[in-house]
């Protein structure tokens, strides 16, 4: 609903924001976060250095063998060059290891799994980008694409994406449960939320401030809006177990 | 600044996405940005160029040490966009020389090298602090957030050697054929004595055309970054809530006010009126308390508005689901009219012609005459030229379907061990019979009994079978129905019963009687 009344507004009014939602068919709106070129960037190296590191060691290793261990160097460097990607993302939920460190993963443009189509695809479509030299033509690909995506991502219909972090349970400032004095839409319940979760992080000038923005609806000076604000967080909360 | 008016979507994000942001944000005034950026340095290059045409690798060097300086004016214009006023492309260059001088000797000099070189800028641009505070300002900000700024710098530094070395790449392989050039490593090596002077003025101009595409892309994320580390900071997002829900609702409660005055002012009117009188479809329409009028016109959204825009939404693909289908159908009737006295005579005109067509149908009746025996002949040609194309298959399973096929009899070539065939036999079968008696009589009656056999069996058509004895043959003579046929043929059949089972030979005077009638039998038949 939400994002179907920001479409109708003409594109330059709307709200520049790195989300991008995907509507299913239950008509739920799923957000997902693309991620951009700079951590992308810095997975790829990740994983550049890692391979590295794999064909060095093996390398070594099979050099002892003599012409048999260059024969399976050979396959392996085929293996890791080829498949590395692809096996990572298909078999560790999209994530190859510098994904992973990056907080990354690879998913379907509707958010599903990457499958081994979609993931073999962008992986052999990444000679397209590295052309001419060094990735130039990823890199303008996904400097100008809205949701960042290469060419290889473009043809694969994939999206990489930040992976939701876990939660974890807010800490509030303490104060005795009280029901809001009006009807909160649900934006507004969670900056009232968000108020008391981050008075930590604020100043209590910032937070005093913030606070008498509020006194007036709320009928109450402006000092004592803030632990107003605090109680009608706690009572949106409920009783915490 | 109005944070109502922020044209990015304001939340806490992670470094990360503050980045990407920051590239969503140069992408969106892109055309901008880069033409304001390329008109500042381009010329700047040309002037360095011109200055130290002889040293290419300090010229680049001193453009690239001047970057912070040419960095001030995306900042601005990205400053100025995110609250809505994007400055064109006139203003921000008229802006450029105020934004140069605070601060331009700390960017060039210690802060050159700063790794959160795009993060720090907005604080010294933007900020207007100065010494203590500023400084502090950085540390503050720099808390949190500064190794994304950091890793934001050291990528921008890998990303223009990539681009730069892709652009070369790509240079190279727009060379035409035509233009030999045999670069091996001496002589690019030799470049740098000073002979391939162009060369790396060319490559110094890629580098500097690159810059074109990344450096608004840089400052930007540095300004996204900037922008979330307030955000977390200041809860800009909170502010932003709590201005709205404030708004809402002191809106809310002038509007609860107005409405009572509105009702009060109006119900005396309405307690003397009279019944209401009652009004057509139309004046119930107009009705200034009508649903439809309008209504709420004391606030931004008139009922105007919001049904303007429920009507767009149910008119969105969810709500709305619309085909178009095109059909033939018969035309519409037109409905009967009074005839008029021109429609009369136009009537009669056209049944007159009507008759002069039948008169002038009739003399083509010879011609449709024709063409109804060509059609006919067609179909029946057809017919015959399907039965002859699926004569086989006909054959093969006409049975099957019941169709009455005529059994052809296969001749048999022998009866009781005797050739039957006409070819086999002499000319004249009497002649020879009568040669053979004499010493080989029982040759001769085997000719006369195969000869009749024969006779029977190609002239007669007589339904014989290898299966029929003597005796059945004579039976089925019986039933041709030929008293001399039969009594020859139960005469020669006796005698050669009796030669060749009996070995008794007939009398001699039978011999000519056999031949004899023989003779009359089918000699004269032969003859004629």
């Amino acid at each position: 609903m939400h994002s179907r009344s920001r479409a109708s507004l003409p594109l330059n009014q709307l709200p520049l924001d790195t989300r991008y939602q995907v509507e299913t068919p239950e008509g739920i709106d799923l957000h997902l976060r693309p991620a951009g070129l700079v951590p992308r960037a810095l997975a790829f190296a990740i994983d550049l250095v890692i391979r590295g590191l794999i064909l060095m060691v093996m390398f070594i290793v099979l050099g002892l063998l003599g012409q048999f261990g260059m024969g399976l160097g050979t396959i392996l460097l085929f293996l890791v060059t080829w498949w590395y990607m692809v096996l990572f993302e298909v078999f560790n939920q999209g994530r190859s290891p510098g994904k992973q460190m990056l907080g990354l993963r690879v998913v379907h443009d509707d958010g599903t799994p990457i499958g081994w189509a979609a993931s073999l695809t962008r992986n052999l479509l990444r000679f397209v980008d590295i052309l001419p030299f060094g990735y130039t033509l990823g890199i303008i690909s996904c400097l100008n694409h809205p949701a960042f995506k290469r060419l290889g991502d473009i043809a694969a219909g994939t999206l990489v994406v930040y992976r939701d972090a876990p939660l974890s349970k807010p800490l509030l400032a303490d104060a005795e449960p009280l029901p809001a004095p009006f009807p909160l839409s649900l934006d507004e319940q969670r900056a009232i939320l968000g108020f008391a979760e981050r008075g930590g992080q604020l100043s209590a000038a910032r937070r005093a401030e913030l606070a008498a923005l509020l006194a007036d609806p709320l009928q109450v000076p402006a000092e004592q809006a803030e632990p107003r604000l605090n109680g009608i967080a706690r009572g949106l909360l409920g009783s915490a177990p | 600044m109005r944070l109502t008016e922020a044209s990015v979507a304001i939340r806490p994000r992670s470094a990360w996405e503050a980045i990407d942001l920051g590239v969503l944000l140069a992408r969106r005034h892109a055309g901008l940005l880069m033409a304001s950026w390329a008109l500042v340095t381009l010329p700047l290059f040309a002037l360095l160029c011109a200055l130290l045409w002889q040293y290419p690798g300090w010229a680049i060097f001193v453009f690239w040490w001047l970057k912070p300086a040419y960095e001030r004016l995306p900042l601005y214009i990205l400053s100025q966009a995110l609250f809505g006023n994007t400055p064109s492309l006139k203003q921000a260059l008229r802006a450029l020389p105020k934004l140069l001088w605070p601060q331009l000797l700390a960017s060039l000099t210690w802060r050159r090298l700063s790794p959160t070189r795009s993060f720090d800028l907005p604080v010294l641009q933007l900020e207007g602090l100065a010494g203590q505070a500023r400084s502090q300002r950085l540390v503050v900000l720099g808390q949190r957030d500064s190794a994304a700024a950091t890793w934001l710098t050291l990528v921008g530094m890998h990303l223009e050697v990539a681009l730069w070395m892709g652009l070369v790449a790509l240079f190279y392989l727009m060379l035409p054929q035509q233009v030999e050039l045999d670069w091996t490593w001496e002589s690019l090596i030799a470049a740098s004595s000073g002979q391939w002077m162009w060369l790396e003025h060319l490559s110094n101009l890629l580098y500097v055309l690159l810059l074109i595409i990344w450096e608004p892309v840089y400052v930007a994320c540095g300004f996204t970054l900037y922008l979330n580390r307030r955000t977390a900071l200041e809860a800009w997002d909170i502010e932003l809530t709590f201005r709205r829900l404030r708004q809402r609702l002191t809106g809310s409660a002038y509007a609860l006010l107005l409405g009572c005055a509105v009702l009060l002012t109006q119900q005396p009117s309405n307690a003397w009126a009279d019944t209401p009188p009652i009004v057509s479809e139309e004046a119930k329409q107009a009705d200034p308390q009508g649903p439809d009028a309008p209504r709420l016109l004391q606030q931004p959204l008139t009922s105007q508005a919001a049904r303007a825009s429920i009507e767009a939404l149910l008119d969105e693909p969810p709500f709305q689901h619309r085909e178009t289908v095109t059909r033939w159908r018969l035309g519409e009737e037109k409905p009967a009219e009074e005839p008029k006295p021109e429609d009369v005579e136009a009537f009669l005109d056209m049944l007159k012609n009507l008759l002069k067509l039948g008169e002038w149908w009739k003399s083509l009746d010879v011609v449709a005459q024709v063409f109804e025996v060509l059609l006919w002949a067609a179909l029946a040609a057809l017919l015959v030229f399907v039965l002859w194309r699926y004569r086989e298959w006909l054959q093969a399973f006409g049975d099957r379907i019941g169709l009455p096929t005529r059994r052809r009899q296969v001749a048999p070539q022998q009866l009781f061990g005797l050739e039957l065939a006409p070819e086999t036999l002499p000319d004249d079968v009497a002649s020879e019979a009568e040669r053979l008696w004499a010493d080989q009589p029982r040759a001769a009656l085997g000719l006369l009994y195969r000869a009749l056999l024969s006779r029977l069996l190609h002239e007669h058509r007589l339904p014989l079978k290898q299966s029929h004895t003597e005796g059945e043959v004579l039976h089925l003579v019986a039933g041709l129905g030929q008293e001399n046929l039969e009594d020859y043929s139960r005469q020669l059949t006796l005698h050669w019963q009796a030669l060749a089972y009996g070995h008794r030979l007939p009398a001699e005077s039978q011999r000519q009687g056999l031949c004899q009638g023989w003779r009359s039998l089918f000699g004269q038949e032969r003859a004629a």
